[in-house]
């Protein structure tokens, strides 16, 4: 096939990339049109394009984008942090460690991953209550760490497999204790593991909204996500500026996937494809 | 995730752990290990999700409403209640469909993509990120453009009316194929993982083994059944596995495009519903209760199919 | 790896200087107050108060601050923090989290689950309900615990004057005979005869018909079924009004295919001329006379078969206080203040045309004429004594329990659609009040 029409493939490909990207096309000329137009035409191009609508979300008085943006950036770096470095521990210590107890760890983590979590959202806030971090930021980050830590041990143990375990035991014989030989020797070979995390994470953190709507209650502002979904009411007539809001909470995380994307593709699928 | 590709691992490292153990100083240098590698992320983890969960078990066999300050112990009375309730069996029925949907169709058109775009060069790359891109949108926001796209009066329709469809489908007006269109709507958005997962996978396929299959003379739709999608085998379990926990535990969507509608339960999900029972009916001791089935029954599933799949890429 | 390395321990520099920050930044903001309940006296001797609202098209933030602070310069002591459900018809299961995680805020507008809220809620005195026209409206168990603020006739008949005469029909139909009538020739001239929509809309039909032939000779039917002496599959009146709506589906003069647009589609689909009669909340005028087609709207009661007046009415909906709120004598002041201040009234009325059921409220003069017709409707009702409760939207100790309100909202879409008959319909209902109960 690629011998006897070289431009097939590319044209393929081409077409259905296209038609996969319709509805983002959609949304995204919607972004630079007045409510009105958006509302006849949805098809067609933007011309001419209205800055109107992004202006109109950055400079609203009650500044909701630029303190839930303040908001979201801190919420999901401090999670995405602190979970790479605790799941990278724990994953390392479960892919090391073969005792009845690790796998229990295991099982229970894995059993973590499967369930929504507003199903238990209720008890959930009696534990943070119970904590006093009901309503705080530090609180939203704790059931963010709490909540992915699976997803994160799972990458990482995974990605683990394809580490040479003599490496570990040349560095302790060597005399390093068990906490330099991670940081120094382990932790710099699992990049790709890393990477992915820090993506998915990160992604999932920042488009949460249903859980920030109640964890972080109702008075400390919200996340960014959570502020889109808390104007869907009040957005209902003006589609531009739903758009245009939209738009603009999604492109941070857009671009941050974009620069760690060559990376994580490796770290995700970790040891498995390698047969 | 990668959970079954660690436990084969668990065994081959058996015997050099427990040498590395003694060599290490025996138990207290095992604890510390514990106390500074896996406690912390355990702790919290147990704080924030298997100490709910239990608590959630413990209500299950209560009568307890939400805000009200008594509550009485009923034994197993929610789980009987549970087995002829209509409203909860639909919202079984329904995740099925949609899981089923959601399963096999981006796993499908995921490894058609990813074949296509295992090329090198800057469109390919810039497919895949196209592809990806859905993934890393938020649920919401993905649902806000759906809404909009599948409205009665919406471009698709309005595409359609200018073809001469007089009274195109409405797609999420129409409770016959609401459930249909949201499965797609999940689909589109997951395509993207599946496309990337693939791709990875066709990178390790030697390009040696390809060749000497074409040389023996196969076509290349038997060149991908003999070579390719054999050794694609291990992208199909992280595949089918992360849209079937995604799928069955669906809520955002759901909560946003119909809330459940149109009609009684058309599109519901098991988690709208145990979401609706807890809190627009108050029952939370039987909401805890499905919410403690619906876990067995994703438990359930995701073992059976790691396990067949797992034989699976052994047998290969 | 090794050639990638570097931008990742970049980016590893730049997630711990993240991070620094980051836990600079909580440091700091954890020195403030942060805990559920935030009314501790503020600053220069003011009373916090914080109020749960709920932004929609018709009452945006705006409007909502506009409100607060006619009600904070009458009363310079109070201070008012907003806080904003996610939308209006997610306000109730909104508050009901943030009650069962401690976090309800001290004061809330528009809460219908009052049964489910009631531990939450603080008490009002009849000294504090002399104002109120209807001062026990929405009790539960005896105890009052929402301001009976407005009243709402649910479901008004509007319809356009246009396509009424395009049909050849000369005026609003007399009897439930007339309005069959009607909504055939609306439909052999090709115009849909009701606009239909999602959530609660296409029960509408099914409310209004259940005034006349259930709820004007049974008002307290619900309260029959509550004790458990009728039930929804075995009533005759209750499976004769169903079948009525359901007839209207099968004649064709609901379009099923409307059952799952949202209500601003709804509402737009009528003001674009989509349909003929809208029959409709009173909540409606406020809409209907902000826009062009304010004087081809005309507004009827929904006629039963004899052609008398029953208007469904509800009373209620006002400001509750939070049984916990930390400054209970200042919550409660602002929601007094707030539904009893004239220029406030005249606002809601104005912006989502509400009835205020206040002793010696009259409504402004300037008002739309829709508003004016349908206020003159109720007004009628009250005098003839011919109000009875909306069904589905009656509210504390005479409303359906709690989740049966969406429960059968849905069953109208079913019955509608055609998914369910009306013995299943009925049944399905039976069913889901025993859960409940």
């Amino acid at each position: 096939m690629r011998s006897t029409v070289p431009w097939l493939r590319p044209l393929v490909a081409l077409v259905v990339g296209g038609v996969f990207f319709i509805p983002l096309y959609i949304a995204l000329i919607n972004v630079f049109k007045e409510s009105r137009q958006v509302a006849s035409g949805a098809m067609s191009l933007p011309i001419p394009p209205t800055f109107d609508n992004l202006i109109r979300v950055l400079t609203s008085p009650d500044s909701l984008f630029w303190s839930s943006l303040r908001t979201s950036v801190l919420v999901t770096s401090l999670s995405i942090v602190i979970l790479t470095l605790l799941s990278a521990m724990l994953g390392h210590y479960l892919a090391r460690q073969n005792t009845w107890w690790s796998r229990v760890i295991m099982v229970l983590l894995l059993c973590g991953l499967m369930i929504p979590p507003q199903v238990i959202l209720i008890p959930i806030t009696q534990v943070l209550k119970a904590l006093g971090l009901m309503s705080t930021l530090q609180g939203l980050v704790l059931f963010n760490v709490g909540y992915y830590v699976p997803f994160g041990v799972f990458v990482f143990s995974g990605f683990m497999k394809g580490v040479p375990r003599e490496l570990e035991e040349a560095a302790a014989i060597d005399g390093a204790t068990r906490w330099q030989t991670f940081w120094k020797i382990v932790f710099p070979l699992l990049r790709p593991a890393t990477a992915s995390v820090l993506i998915f994470l990160g992604v999932w953190i920042w488009n949460d909204f249903l859980n920030p709507l109640i964890i972080y209650g109702p008075r400390e502002g919200t996340t960014i996500m959570t502020g889109i979904y808390k104007s869907l009411g009040q957005y209902a007539a003006d589609f531009g500026g739903m758009f245009a809001l939209m738009f603009l909470a999604t492109l941070p995380i857009l671009v941050f996937y974009l620069l760690l994307q060559k990376q994580f593709v490796k770290g995700l699928t970790g040891g498995a494809t390698k047969g | 995730m990668a959970a079954g590709t660690t436990i084969h691992h668990h065994k081959s490292g058996h015997a050099q752990a427990r040498a590395r153990r003694r060599r290490s100083g025996g138990k207290r240098a095992g604890l510390w290990h514990f106390l500074s590698f896996a406690a912390p992320g355990t702790l919290i983890y147990f704080c924030l999700v298997v100490l709910p969960i239990t608590l959630s078990f413990g209500y299950s066999l209560t009568d307890q409403a939400l805000l009200r300050p008594k509550t009485h112990f009923v034994g197993l009375r929610n789980y009987e209640l549970l087995l002829r309730d209509d409203t909860f069996l639909q919202s079984l029925r329904v995740t099925t469909i949609l899981t089923l949907i959601v399963v096999i169709v981006p796993n499908v058109l995921g490894v058609a993509i990813a074949v296509l775009l295992d090329r090198r060069g800057w469109l390919y790359n810039a497919l895949r990120s196209v592809f990806f891109t859905p993934m890393v949108i938020s649920s919401v926001v993905i649902s806000v453009i759906w809404t909009r796209i599948l409205a009665d009066d919406g471009p698709i329709n309005q595409a359609l009316r200018a073809l001469g469809v007089s009274e195109p489908p409405g797609w999420l007006s129409d409770p016959d194929i609401a459930l249909y269109s949201l499965s797609s709507i999940v689909c589109w958005q997951m395509l993207g993982f599946c496309v990337v997962v693939y791709l990875a996978g066709l990178q390790g396929v030697p390009q040696e083994l390809a060749e000497a299959a074409a040389i023996d003379g196969a076509g290349p739709v038997r060149r991908f059944w003999s070579v390719t999608w054999p050794l694609l085998a291990p992208a199909l379990t992280i595949n089918t596995v992360v849209l079937l926990i995604s799928a069955f535990k669906i809520f955002d969507h759901v909560k946003v495009i119909t809330n459940g509608g149109p009609g009684t339960g058309t599109t519901a999900s098991v988690a709208l519903v145990i979401l609706n029972e807890g809190f627009v009916e108050n029952r939370t001791g039987y909401a805890s209760a499905e919410a403690v089935v619906m876990l067995i029954v994703i438990a359930l599933l995701c073992v059976i199919t790691l396990r067949v799949l797992q034989r699976r890429e052994v047998q290969l | 790896m090794s050639e990638k390395g570097g931008t990742v321990n970049k980016l590893f520099a730049a997630g711990a200087m993240t991070l620094a920050v980051a836990l600079a930044l909580s440091a700091c903001s954890s020195g403030t107050p942060s805990g559920g309940q935030s009314s501790a006296p503020a600053s220069g001797g003011k009373q916090k108060v914080s109020f749960l609202v709920f932004p929609s098209p018709n009452l945006p933030e705006s409007y909502w601050k506009a409100q607060v602070d006619l009600v904070t310069k009458a009363n310079p002591d109070l201070e008012v923090e907003l806080v904003a459900a996610p939308s209006e018809s997610e306000r109730n299961d909104y508050a009901k989290q943030l009650a069962a995680s401690g976090q309800l805020p001290d004061v809330q507008i528009g809460m219908q689950d009052l049964i489910a809220l009631e531990p939450s809620l603080a008490t009002w005195t009849p000294g504090e309900l002399k104002d109120f026209l209807c001062p026990t409206c929405g009790a539960v168990n005896g105890k009052v615990l929402q301001l009976p603020t407005n009243t709402q006739t649910i479901p008004n008949v509007y319809y356009s004057k246009k396509l009424f005469q395009k049909a050849g029909i000369a005026e609003p139909p007399k009897t439930y005979a007339d309005l069959l009538a009607d909504a055939e020739k609306l439909k052999a001239t090709g115009i849909t005869p009701f606009v239909s929509g999602g959530v609660f809309v296409t029960s509408q039909p099914w409310t209004a018909i259940l005034a006349t032939d259930l709820y004007a000779k049974t008002p307290d039917w619900m309260t029959k079924r509550r004790n458990g002496e009728v039930k929804f599959a075995t009533d005759p009146a209750m499976k004769a009004a169903t079948q009525k709506f359901t007839d209207l589906a099968a004649k064709g003069y609901l379009d099923k295919r409307q059952i799952g647009q949202d209500y601003p589609k709804t509402q737009e689909a009528f003001l674009g001329g989509k349909g003929a009669m809208y029959p409709m909340g009173s909540w409606f005028a406020a809409a209907a006379d902000a826009s062009d087609m304010k004087d081809d709207i005309g507004v009827f009661a929904w006629p039963g078969d004899d052609g008398s007046l029953h208007m469904p009415t509800f009373t209620g909906g006002g400001l509750s206080v939070s049984a916990t709120a930390k400054n209970m004598a200042a919550a409660k002041k602002f929601a007094l203040a707030f539904q009893l201040t004239k220029a406030n009234l005249d606002a809601s009325v104005k912006a989502d045309a509400l009835f205020p059921a206040i002793k010696g409220y009259t409504p402004p003069p300037d008002t739309g004429p829709v508003f004016k017709a349908v206020y003159d409707l109720w007004q009628k009702a009250q005098n003839e004594k011919a109000t009875v409760p909306a069904f589905s939207w009656e509210a504390g100790d005479t409303a359906m329990l709690p989740g049966m309100q969406g429960k059968f909202w849905s069953t109208a879409q079913d019955l509608v659609s055609g998914k369910k008959t009306v013995d299943q319909a009925l049944a399905f209902l039976d069913t889901e009040w025993e859960k409940s109960g």
